[in-house]
């Protein structure tokens, strides 16, 4: 990063947008634009009134109005009136700057005047919404255009600062949300750095049996993208690896990366598998959610990708105790390394994806449901696990406790989502279809099988899904309405309380196992990384986006894009969107020469700055570093949002906030 | 040894004496004293939650304003006359409650000290006196006796105001039983109602749902059931449920006593309905 | 008899002594579900509370469901919206004690019983279904 970059003190010249000239004039020429906004403003709002009190407030020299501003006669109506009148500033009082500023500030700018000498007076959200006193609402309005027009006299005319852009991605997680935007950027012809913390990728999707609503098989139709992306020349792939930090601006990350230990040489192994016949070591089987335990070296399924295995170090027998050490024996090409260690990689990268997926809620924290204690009560992935051909049971349904085949089975949906008393108020949206899925392919493995779903609602928002629905109804299994209270044990047997609202009454079921639809949870792993990297979550640990409507794969931290089920439940079909949504944004990004940022940033008044550093401390974008040789605090502009918390923190005033000056505060808040 | 003041409550004067004088025996053997409160009165076997009924309240702010001149604690053995003592001070305390509990307090003539913490013995023996001191006193072990340890709805709800352990799957008393050194078995109806005191008019249906917590209790192995509460123990016990196969039902003190050494006679049998003697001394207990 | 203006004032009334919100129960049948009496108490909790979201008071009033609720609160607890059916059903049979009606005559029970039955449980019935 050159080091004149940092130093904006200055503003740019030689904009080819200002054919005026820009200079600040002792007398200003302001021209005062009021939007009706419909009956939104103009309703409340007395127009007129206002336009007569803004008409003669000290610098202004022309007033409009107009229904619509935000049209184009709207801001045609502002440019002519920029020539004509010859104005050097603009206020457009109308609704809140996050709507329109940049609507208007781009018609100033192609009239020829500086952007950042048209200001916003919120005279909508901040007034005209807010009371139904006409009144009050009309003097409150003059007082918001004051204030806007003493801060667009003192404003100054700035250029936007503009960085370069690394065309590098980084994807973190490569479930099928990472994997999908991680081939389309690659496809892009760019290079990306693909991290997954699992030794192999796929991530839930690997689990699964078969998917709804077509009952395609979950590995054929993962494994060709997992194939691709292994393999792919643009996709560098570290599987076992987690983000150690991250600093930097968007265009320009430093990405500090974790290669735990894998003590596995992945040159030299090739995949053949002997020394997972040998290990003695076990683990708690996460992949297989329990119902087998795992062994210390392992892959998780046999089309890995990539099909190295790797050892778990605190349940290898060798790493803890020194004994055992099997797999260095029976391993044809010596790859097994016990003398590995973690090692950090640094990767440079312009723009970063998010795509940490979901986790399903600890149902042993729902007591009254018994998980743990009472037999043969699972969760939907562990069902999941047992359908599956490549799982514990090679895809035969039976009983955890005894290996038995369930003649009868009672899903319960609903298990933690929708109460707000467990943290859950939301909807997990996956589970009313995946119940429905399960039923169906048990009943397909066990011909003779039952099947009861206790419900609450039954949602079936996708494309097919309520013809699914029928199909799993029009097959026998029984839907019964009403949320399960306990589950408990009888002789073998475990008995559910349930009830059926619709006929109005208790229900006793008897099952020979238990499937709990339990709620989707934020992965940890990713709410601690989001936490690391400063971008938002919400409170239940999902990422938040920029806008819930119109911008649902970027986040307010400017480079970072959102996919998958770490933003909020979602299906297989909307995770592959998103993560393409996710991919063409960044490719959009990637599509400039440059990255513009606002220019109302804060600078320092070297003569005044004595280096004490509460800036710094203050910041939370990590903007301002004070130069230990100079002494001297130094402002990232690229870096600098443009909060204004170094400029408050600041006990000299050398720092201040371009455009937001505490002269203009100050004066503003005298003149309202 | 210290002195707690201890509210016995109607029923475990009177129908069950005995359940409550081997309750004070194994106390003293335990570490502690119970000096039972003088001229208490009825708390009101149920907590009245109308949002209004300040009468229903009086009952239980007068025992407590009296337990609030002997000290700061005073200890229930019954889960009822717990539940109801602990909730209204509760309602005492809460924050915007401060008129009604004003003027309820003008109700009784006995001066309101300070808000009492009310405890229930096992609450006093898990954290005042401590597993580890308790472990020290067993002379005789209960060898290994599959215990199943019923709480009752009472003891732990309202979770926020009984702060009593997990509702779902409460542990103290097991624990207290594996100190004793009894085996506590794994039981899913160990907070469910037993139907409490809908036995007076609906005994039908205080058997039915007594019922499914004996079953449960049977299929998780138990040999015996521990209650906390002398209604519970009716319901489980002397309804004689289950007419084959019936499970003895205990005080969780009359065990207690037992493992401290107390004799036959302190241990308050004949109140039990069966044969708890002979099972007992099939267990090799006595 | 309870016509449609009372019906509304009277689950005012129920709503101010429960405390609860009838609003709030969005029908998922979890209560129901839970209930130790089972399939004696007629209506369960969930109907019994949707009987009150239609506005039906007087039949709710009028049901001897609201009579077997031994408050044991696990209802309440497990509710995913917190709605506690045990004081909803409290303040109905308040309401009807205090237009001075009993449920339960205490001059029923036998002597054998009062001998045998732990009086707290007598207090406790006495309490919550008598006059």
């Amino acid at each position: 990063m050159p080091n004149d970059e940092r130093r904006m003190s200055e503003p740019r010249t030689g904009n080819p947008q200002s054919t005026i000239e820009n200079r600040q004039s002792k007398i200003p020429r302001v021209g005062v634009f009021v939007c009706h906004c419909g009956i939104n403003i103009a309703g409340v709002v007395k127009i007129p009134e206002l336009l007569e009190r803004a008409g003669i407030m000290p610098g202004v020299v022309v007033t409009k109005d107009y229904k619509y501003c935000c049209s184009d006669p709207g801001q045609q109506m502002i440019r002519d009136s920029i020539k004509n009148d010859k104005l050097d500033r603009v206020i457009v009082a109308c609704c809140s700057p996050t709507l329109h500023e940049t609507t208007f500030r781009n018609a100033c700018g192609e009239a020829g005047l500086n952007p950042y000498l048209c200001e916003i007076a919120n005279i909508r959200e901040q007034c005209a919404w807010v009371t139904e006193d006409k009144d009050a609402a009309t003097t409150k309005a003059c007082g918001i255009v004051r204030t806007a027009l003493t801060k667009v006299v003192e404003d100054q005319p700035l250029d936007a600062i503009t960085v370069p852009i690394n065309k590098r991605a980084l994807v973190i997680g490569a479930g099928i949300a990472g994997i999908q935007s991680a081939l389309d950027i690659a496809n892009a012809g760019y290079e990306v750095v693909l991290v997954e913390k699992e030794p192999s990728i796929g991530g839930h999707m690997a689990q699964l049996s078969e998917t709804f609503p077509t009952l395609d098989c979950s590995q054929c139709i993962l494994t060709p993208r997992t194939v691709e992306t292994g393999r792919h020349p643009k996709i560098k792939l570290m599987t076992y690896s987690e983000i150690d930090s991250v600093s930097g601006y968007v265009g320009n990350f430093k990405v500090k990366v974790r290669q735990k230990a894998r003590y596995v040489d992945f040159k030299t192994c090739t995949g053949c598998g002997v020394c997972l016949e040998k290990c003695p070591g076990r683990t708690e089987g996460r992949f297989e959610r329990g119902l087998t335990k795992g062994k210390a070296i392992y892959r998780l399924l046999p089309q890995a990708v990539p099909n190295k295995p790797v050892i778990d170090a605190e349940a290898c027998i060798y790493l803890t105790k020194g004994k055992c050490g099997n797999c260095a024996k029976v391993c044809p090409t010596g790859a097994i390394h016990y003398d590995d260690t973690d090692k950090f990689v640094e990767e440079e990268v312009g723009a970063i994806v998010l795509a940490t997926g979901y986790e399903l809620f600890d149902a042993t924290k729902l007591g009254q449901y018994g998980v743990g204690l009472v037999p043969d009560v699972i969760d939907g992935l562990a069902f999941e696990r047992l359908l599956s051909a490549s799982g514990p049971t090679s895809g035969e349904v039976k009983r955890p406790s005894d290996g038995k085949t369930p003649k009868k089975i009672v899903f319960v949906q609903c298990a933690g989502s929708r109460d707000s008393t467990v943290g859950m108020p939301y909807c997990s949206k996956i589970c009313c279809m995946y119940t429905a899925k399960q039923a169906i392919l048990y009943r397909h493995r066990v011909h003779d099988g039952q099947a009861t779903i206790c419900y609450i609602d039954v949602r079936t928002p996708g494309k097919g899904f309520e013809e699914f629905y029928k199909r799993a109804t029009d097959d026998g299994i029984q839907y019964l309405r009403g949320k399960v209270s306990k589950i408990f044990r009888q002789g073998d047997k475990v008995m559910v309380w349930a009830s059926d609202t619709l006929a109005g009454r208790k229900v006793e079921l008897e099952a020979d196992m238990v499937v709990l639809a339990t709620a989707v949870i934020a992965n940890p792993d990713g709410v601690g990384l989001a936490r690391k990297l400063k971008t938002q979550i919400d409170t239940h640990g999902f990422m938040t986006e920029a806008h819930p409507k119109l911008r649902p794969v970027e986040t307010l931290t400017a480079g970072f894009f959102l996919a998958g089920c770490g933003q909020g439940p979602k299906d297989i079909p909307e995770t592959v969107a998103q993560a393409s949504a996710a991919a063409a944004k960044l490719l959009a990004m990637f599509g400039n020469t440059r990255l513009t940022h606002s220019p109302t940033t804060a600078q320092v008044d070297e003569e005044i700055c004595v280096g004490c550093g509460y800036c710094e401390r203050t910041c939370a974008y990590d903007a301002v570093k004070v130069d230990p040789v100079k002494r001297k605090a130094v402002v990232n502009a690229a870096l600098c949002e443009g909060c204004g918390a170094c400029a408050v923190a600041c006990p000299s005033g050398a720092m201040t906030h371009k455009n937001a000056t505490k002269k203009a505060i100050f004066e503003m808040a005298d003149s309202f | 040894m210290t002195k707690y003041s201890y509210y016995p409550g109607c029923t475990l004067y009177t129908k069950a004496r005995s359940l409550d004088l081997c309750a004070r025996k194994a106390a003293e053997r335990v570490g502690f004293e119970l000096v039972e409160m003088p001229s208490w009165n009825c708390c009101g076997a149920i907590y009245n939650a109308t949002s209004d009924d300040l009468a229903a309240q009086v009952g239980p702010v007068r025992n407590l304003a009296k337990a609030s001149q002997m000290g700061d604690k005073l200890v229930t053995l019954c889960a009822a006359c717990h539940n109801v003592l602990k909730r209204v001070q509760n309602r005492l305390d809460q924050p915007g409650n401060e008129v009604e509990s004003e003027r309820l307090k003008t109700f009784v003539d006995e001066k309101f000290e300070h808000p009492v913490k009310v405890l229930h013995y096992l609450e006093v023996l898990k954290n005042d006196i401590g597993w580890d001191a308790i472990k020290a006193k067993v002379i005789k072990p209960l060898a290994k006796l599959k215990v199943a340890s019923y709480y009752g709805c009472l003891m732990v709800r309202p979770k926020e105001v009984l702060e009593f352990d997990d509702p779902e799957n409460p542990q103290v008393m097991d624990d207290l039983m594996r100190v004793l050194g009894a085996e506590p078995t794994r039981f899913d109806f160990k907070a469910e109602c037993c139907g409490g005191y809908l036995v007076v008019n609906r005994r039908d249906v205080a058997k039915s749902a007594s019922q499914k917590i004996l079953d449960n209790a049977k299929a998780w192995g138990a040999e015996a059931i521990v209650t906390t509460c002398p209604l519970c123990q009716y319901n489980l016990d002397k309804l004689r449920v289950m007419t084959d196969g019936a499970l003895p039902v205990f005080y969780f003190t009359q065990l207690l006593g037992i493992a401290v050494g107390l004799t036959q006679d302190e241990l308050g049998l004949e109140h039990n309905a069966g044969d708890p003697v002979g099972f007992l001394k099939a267990k090799c207990l006595l | 008899m309870a016509t449609s203006s009372n019906s509304s004032e009277l689950l005012r009334q129920i709503e101010t002594l429960s405390g609860q919100a009838v609003a709030d129960c969005y029908q998922c049948g979890c209560c129901t579900s839970g209930c130790p009496i089972g399939e004696a108490m007629d209506p369960p909790p969930s109907k019994a509370i949707r009987l009150l979201q239609l506005g039906k008071v007087g039949e709710l009033l009028e049901s001897g469901g609201i009579w077997l609720c031994a408050s044991c609160l696990v209802c309440g607890t497990r509710c995913p919206r917190a709605v506690d059916y045990a004081r909803i059903a409290e303040a109905c049979r308040v309401l009807i004690l205090r237009s001075k009606q009993s449920r339960v005559d205490p001059d029923t029970v036998t002597a054998p019983e009062l001998e045998e039955i732990p009086q707290q449980a007598f207090i406790a019935a006495f309490r919550k279904s008598s006059v």
